[in-house]
């Protein structure tokens, strides 16, 4: 049977507010992730070749791009845990006022930067 | 109840268990990325790294597959190519983890 379901129109057609960044950036940061998470599947796998062979991996790793692939990675799990904690947050029926969408809103773009500066020193100096 | 809502329910009830567990493997992340080999195979075959990357894993998939098919939901309009693009992403979010997670037990 045809499906008659309405499919999302194009996102240029919309004027951009905080809502639809947040809601385009959750998903294309939902996409990343998945990739990330396989990414790092490979990376543990990676160790069953063992010590000699993971010389390389180690050395990119710890290049400054290695330390910028980790701040992304992190950057962009912690975006996504804001942005599903404000989704959980509106599922219980909360947050739906149009200045309290674009308070929280502002607070997971914003807020995903310090909380992934602060994750990372916690990482580096706690553990 | 209907395959929707249950959709929309398991949506909700992973990213409320997923949460806290990215949480605890990115600050775990930022710890080990640099690490050499031994210390990097100490963490993921000791626990309780062992048994929270496994669920992390888990969720992380399962989560992953639920959301990115309403990614196919809303932009694929194609039925045939949208059920098959469906059913690749759920076998590989099945079969990965779970040989990823019989790799970490094994270490």
């Amino acid at each position: 049977m045809e499906n008659k379901n309405p499919i999302s129109p194009h996102i240029q057609i919309y004027n951009w507010h905080i809502s639809s960044l947040v809601s385009i950036s959750h998903r294309v940061t939902g996409i990343i992730n998945f990739i990330t998470v396989t990414l790092i599947g490979i990376w543990i796998a990676s160790l069953l070749l063992g010590e000699e062979n993971y010389v390389f991996t180690n050395f990119f790793l710890s290049s400054l791009v290695g330390k910028f692939i980790c701040l992304g990675i992190i950057w962009s799990f912690t975006f996504q845990m804001l942005s599903e904690i404000r989704h959980l947050i509106m599922d219980l029926g909360y947050g739906f006022e149009q200045k309290t969408t674009k308070i929280t809103g502002l607070i997971v773009l914003i807020g995903s930067f310090p909380l992934t500066v602060i994750i990372f020193i916690i990482g580096r100096v706690l553990i | 109840m209907g395959s929707v809502t249950k959709k929309w329910l398991f949506l909700k009830v992973s990213s409320a268990i997923l949460v806290p567990l990215m949480l605890w493997f990115a600050i775990n992340l930022a710890s080990i990325y640099d690490k050499g080999f031994e210390q990097l195979l100490l963490f993921v075959s000791s626990q309780p790294s062992k048994f929270l990357l496994s669920l992390f894993l888990i969720f992380a998939y399962f989560f992953s597959a639920l959301s990115i098919s309403e990614v196919f939901e809303d932009y694929i309009e194609d039925q045939k190519i949208k059920n098959a693009a469906n059913k690749s992403l759920n076998i590989f979010a099945i079969v990965f983890p779970l040989l990823i997670i019989i790799l970490i037990f094994s270490l």
